[in-house]
């Protein structure tokens, strides 16, 4: 058995049973990214020695600013004061969560694999902001909620992170446990459907 | 067929005649009609049955303030009850109907209760039918049929609803000519404005007005600012959209009804949308309700409030009466009487309580050749399902006397009005204060406690000029405080004209003193009138609010908008204090009813609640396996072979376990990922046991207490590395005790250096469990010895199953050899699909929630949430041996509270049917003496009953008062249904009682 029929992102069953295979509506396309992994990354932002190690770790800076997110190789978006999470290629995870384990070595810090859990859609189209408004609290619009901005908040009645990826199009990304990736599918499809 | 159509003028579309059903019958409208206004056109005068009396009613208003014509609209699983006909855009085909009055609305046969009508004062069903009181139930069935508040439908909602979020700078309630000059205000200086107005189009009161603004009529100026706001994209707006709610900071929620008016049932639609709006400012012009006035009879079909007459004469060219009397104690009628004898009715009189009349309305309406009569009342009316005269006195201003109604006139339709009160509804929700004008003679917005400005009639302002300039004003500090540079805009200009003020009438004095004279209502709906307010005083009730409960004044559907302040007045007068020391009841959302779809949204069926699948979901699905809800998890109950019930489909389960081997996906497990160089020292104020002498690679049973000493959770625990530990928590109880744990980290002891993730979803578990489970394990190739010696029972490694990395535990919840596989998610039907191949020479038989209740109640382990409930302590579950001597930890202080140590707390024991078949009733009382007399006392209950297959009887687990020194007692299991079944108290372990079969 080949490593990709073995590897299931859990929405399987709900693209087959949508006829145009996307799950996607009008002004909307919705797009599960299957080749990407995610660590969960803590530690202290006003420890230098953690920041810079990481950065090393990392080849790139992690956001400290408030709901904000930065994008390189790898796309790290700012959780919490203490929390992020760092989504790249599914094939770079160990590798990296190595190099990440290595370089904090000595500095109080906690990096877990949670690739398995977590589900990434990629939601593009003229009618997403409004799509999302129906079940997002935020005020996603352009002025408020640009390219480089992140939040976790809720999606209908499950939990999600979001960032702005692209302000053409627009592009957002968002983040859902994977136990609530059917539910906020099946949402998202109703949502775009009217 | 009758026609109250004038020929020309409103704002109705002749081009298109529209036809529709009331109570079954056919007539017909045109678009741009109400429902009231095509009722009152085709000369429908009964409406309605009065909610206690019963009388007949007609429509009296011509908005949200509609009291009687309350209809159920639509048929089916889509019909809408309790709708304002006053509200209700007419489609073609519209069906509409009422719902009190049998056999029929005009002719009922409960309105023998309104010749009855003083034994139905108020209090009436709390005297009547107070005893005995165990009748209550079967009196309630008819007082509720009888008192007709519309039918909801049997069948699931057909149609669409949602919800959407939006923000904004300044949300305009209102789009009169306050609220328009606002929003025009607020969107000219820069703001992201949504003003939203419960009509089919804006134009609040210029709708139906025959005023001029600029020069120009007030429709011309209203279609072209309208033009002007849909202009601007930085503008949203919102027809047929009701500013319902009013929260905190700001908050405010919209029910827009987008397909209603264009009929029934709009498939692939959304019939009705909430917006939950977050405004930094708000402008409140909700205008002004006319107030009736409390005469004898006031409630006869066909006397309307004078306003609601203009607007049906202006706006739907629907001339409602022939020939009219004008009742008023203001000027503002006037108007409407001007407006009757322009569509060609006959303005009998206009009767106005002032001795001194109207200003320049009074001059204009005898320019047109009214007749006024200065200082007179109308003190009755003659007609029950019509008006056909009424009865008026001349009045000197004394309100204690009664009069002489010496004088009668004709008419068909009695306009009044008692003045104007602002809206303050969504002020008042907003937790604004209100205060009493004396010059005004209503409440006008007081003091806000939010970001927001009343503005126009809803503020006090009567006259246009005043709207407008209000509105502007409210609009240019809305954007003021928003930070922008308000727009320079100059006010329109209208001719001012001289009025003389209100003089107050709350009760028109009659023939009679008011506890003799005929009914002076105050609340159409619920049948309050004047008298009942003083039956209430007299009884000993003063405050307003309970005034309100007893008399039934201002609720139902219409929540007092025309009657309350009228009440008020009344309740002070009795009481003999003033209006404002009266008070006013609370206003609550929502301003006017609306739909369950609107507040569900999107939030039904499936979507209701999120359904948490695991990653195995599918697999469990493919054959059919139902499911049980576990938190908002989905877990499969028991996977039923052909033919196989659920009883024997968990018999031949529990048996395949404990003889070969089984298979369960437990991935709902919380597992919560622990590093840092204080994870020993967090965990061990966390947990009971001693988490510092655990070795690495090795797992634990642990507890964690509240901070009231009483079991919160419970799970495998264990030790990954020196400072790194893996939790497990209830299914049910993963998202709390992560947040229980990161309080205690962040406000209590932040100097701990610890970090939590959760792993909930990123592992899967899989628990192969049975005496063919190593063998199971070998099959698929793993890669470590699985053998005791190396992989001793209560230990955890690293592995590989077919090249997947898993972390495999030896833990057991069956008191069976079993291994639990926690694997990557991605991977987790692959080696599900591994495991079941593997086993396929052991018959591995997969089980679900049931078997392993069925197997862990076999070996006395407990499933927090079912054998606890909060209030039992480690110790009334015997876990003594779990409590760490040699530290302190949460909840241990409250374990030596007196509560705690009394010998007769309840206690975990066995429970054994001595009839060896009998299985207990969850949830059943335990009783020492069956015989005892009732109240019986009880000494526990039943946690947990199952029949056990393998051991050929049932068990059953329970708390029992002081139990564990009961042992051997026989004592008494009470069912539901009365049956007593006698139980002897056990050991909780009733297989392998020695731990021997896990331990191999």
């Amino acid at each position: 058995m080949s490593d990709s029929a073995k590897l299931r992102h859990g929405l399987e069953p709900f693209l087959s049973s949508r006829t145009d295979q996307s799950g996607s509506g009008e002004g909307i396309s919705i797009e599960v990214q299957t080749d990407l992994g995610h660590i969960n990354l803590r530690g202290d932002a006003a420890n230098s020695e953690f920041l810079a190690a990481v950065a090393t770790a990392l080849q790139q800076e992690l956001p400290v600013a408030a709901n904000t997110m930065t994008s390189g190789d790898h796309r790290v978006f700012w959780l919490g004061p203490n929390e992020w999470q760092i989504v790249t290629a599914a094939d770079n995870t160990a590798r990296l969560l190595a190099g990440l384990r290595e370089a904090l070595t000595d500095v109080h810090a906690s990096m877990c694999d949670l690739s398995g859990g977590q589900v990434a859609l990629r939601v593009t189209g003229s009618g997403v902001r409004q799509v999302l408004a129906k079940g997002c609290t935020l005020d996603l619009s352009p002025a408020k909620f640009a390219v480089g901005a992140c939040a976790q908040s809720g999606l209908a009645k499950a939990g999600m992170l979001i960032g702005c990826i692209d302000d053409a199009g627009p592009v957002f990304e968002i983040i859902v446990r994977r136990s609530f990736a059917d539910y906020v599918a099946r949402w998202l499809h109703h949502a775009a459907a009217l | 067929m009758i026609s109250n159509r004038l020929e020309k003028g409103g704002r109705i579309d002749r081009t298109q005649p529209l036809t529709f059903y009331f109570n079954g019958k056919r007539y017909k409208a045109y678009a741009g009609d109400t429902l009231a206004s095509a009722l009152l056109d085709n000369g429908v005068s009964i409406v309605g049955r009065s909610f206690k009396l019963h009388r007949p009613r007609g429509i009296v208003g011509s908005g949200a303030e509609e009291p009687n014509a309350i209809l159920q609209i639509g048929t089916g699983a889509s019909t809408l009850p309790n709708q304002r006909a006053t509200q209700v855009e007419l489609y073609d085909g519209l069906s509409a109907r009422t719902v009190k009055g049998w056999p029929n609305v005009n002719f009922d046969i409960a309105e023998v209760n309104d010749v009855f009508s003083r034994l139905f004062g108020a209090g009436f069903y709390y005297k009547t039918f107070m005893r005995p009181r165990a009748l209550w139930h079967y009196y309630e069935r008819f007082i509720r049929r009888a008192a007709g508040l519309g039918e909801s439908p049997m069948e699931p909602d057909p149609d669409f609803y949602e919800h959407r979020n939006a923000h904004c700078d300044v949300l305009v309630a209102g789009a009169g000519p306050a609220g328009l000059m606002a929003a025009l205000a607020a969107a000219r200086s820069g703001a992201e404005v949504i003003i939203a107005d419960e009509q089919s189009e804006f134009g609040g009161q210029l709708l139906s007005s025959n005023e001029s603004i600029d020069k120009r009529s007030a429709t011309d100026w209203l279609g072209d600012i309208v033009q002007q706001l849909a202009a601007l994209d930085n503008v949203t707006l919102l027809p047929k959209s009701t500013v319902f709610g009013y929260f905190d900071q700001n908050f405010l929620t919209i029910a827009e009804r987008c397909s209603d008016h264009l009929g029934e049932h709009q498939p692939d639609r959304v019939r009705q949308r909430q917006w939950r709006v977050r405004a930094r400012q708000v402008v409140l012009a909700q205008g002004a309700f006319e107030r009736p006035l409390a005469f004898c009879n006031n409630d006869r079909p066909g006397v309307m409030m004078a306003s609601a007459v203009s607007t049906y004469v202006n706006r739907y060219a629907v001339l409602p009466g022939q020939r009219v009397v004008v009742f008023t104690n203001n000027d503002s009628a006037y108007q409407t009487a001007i407006d009757l004898q322009r569509a060609g009715a006959t303005v009998a009189a206009i009767v106005d309580s002032r001795a001194k009349g109207a200003a320049a309305l009074g001059v204009a309406a005898e320019d047109a050749g009214i007749t006024i009569m200065r200082g007179h009342i109308v003190c009755d009316v003659v007609g029950r399902k019509c008006v056909r005269c009424v009865r008026i006195a001349k009045w000197s201003g004394d309100n204690s006397s009664t009069v002489d109604a010496s004088i009668t006139i004709d008419c068909d339709l009695l306009a009044m009005s008692g003045g104007w009160s602002p809206a303050v509804h969504l002020h008042s929700q907003a937790g604004g204060k209100n205060e009493w004008s004396d010059d005004l003679h209503c409440f006008i917005p007081g003091e806000t406690r939010q970001a927001c400005r009343s503005a126009g009639a809803g503020n006090g302002l009567w006259s246009l000029q005043e709207c407008l300039q209000s509105g502007l004003d409210a609009g240019v500090d809305a954007a003021h405080q928003c930070g922008l540079k308000p727009a320079d805009l100059t006010v329109p200009t209208v001719g001012a004209i001289d009025t003389n003020k209100l003089e107050p009438l709350w009760r028109v004095p009659a023939v009679k003193d008011p506890d003799q004279c005929p009914k002076q209502f105050l609340d159409f709906q619920n049948d309050t009138s004047v008298s009942d307010v003083r039956l209430a005083v007299r009884e000993g009730f003063q405050s307003v609010e309970h005034v309100k409960r007893y008399t039934a004044l201002g609720f139902g559907t219409d929540q007092g908008k025309l009657g309350n302040i009228n009440g008020m007045a009344a309740l002070a007068e009795c009481l003999g204090e003033s209006i404002p020391n009266v008070g006013t009841t609370t206003f609550r959302p929502a301003y006017t009813p609306v739909t369950f779809g609107v507040c569900a949204g999107e939030g039904v069926g499936d979507l209701y609640d999120p359904m948490r699948k695991t990653a195995i979901h599918e697999w469990h699905e493919s054959i059919n396996a139902p499911f049980e809800n576990v938190g908002q998890w989905l877990r499969p109950w028991y996977f039923p072979g052909d033919g196989e019930d659920m009883h024997a489909a968990v018999a031949r389960e529990c048996l395949a376990v404990r003889n070969s081997v089984g298979i369960m996906d437990a991935s709902t497990l919380g597992k919560i990922d622990v590093q840092g160089a204080d994870a020993v020292k967090f965990l061990d104020r966390i947990y009971t046991h001693n988490v510092s002498k655990m070795k690495v690679g090795r797992c634990a049973y642990g507890i964690m207490l509240g901070e009231d000493g009483m079991v919160m959770d419970d799970g495998v625990m264990a030790r990954l590395g020196e400072h790194h530990f893996y939790l497990t928590t209830t299914t049910g109880g993963a998202a709390h005790v992560l947040s229980w744990l990161e309080s205690w980290l962040q406000t209590e002891w932040p100097e701990l250096d610890v970090y939590l993730t959760s792993l909930t979803d990123h592992y899967s578990t899989i628990a192969v469990v049975g005496p063919n489970s190593r063998q199971v394990l070998k099959n698929v190739g793993c890669d470590i010895d699985l053998e005791r010696e190396s992989f001793p029972f209560m230990s955890v490694k690293d592995a590989e199953l077919d090249g997947v990395s898993v972390q495999l535990f030896r833990v057991s919840f069956s008191g069976e050899l079993a291994f639990e596989v926690n694997v990557d998610s991605r991977y987790a039907l692959h080696v599900w699909t591994l495991l079941m191949e593997a086993g396929g020479e052991f018959e591995i038989t997969p089980y679900g929630t049931e078997t392993m209740h069925v197997l862990r109640a076999e070996k006395g382990f407990v499933i927090l949430g079912q054998d606890t409930d909060g209030s039992v302590s480690p110790v009334d579950l015997g876990m003594n041996w779990l409590l760490s001597k040699d530290k302190d930890f949460l909840g241990l202080r409250s374990l030596s509270r007196p509560d705690c140590l009394r010998s007769d707390r309840k206690q975990l024991v066995g429970l054994r049917s001595i009839d060896n078949h009998s299985v207990l009733q969850e949830g059943a009382q335990l009783i020492t003496d069956p015989e005892a007399a009732t109240p019986v006392p009880m000494c526990g209950h039943v946690t947990s009953a199952y029949h056990s297959a393998c051991l050929g009887y049932p068990v059953a687990m329970g708390l029992v008062a002081g139990g564990r020194a009961r042992m051997g007692e026989t004592i008494f299991s009470s069912s539901s249904d009365g049956s007593v079944v006698p139980v002897e108290i056990v050991s909780a372990v009733f297989y392998d009682p020695k731990g021997e079969r896990q331990n191999v």
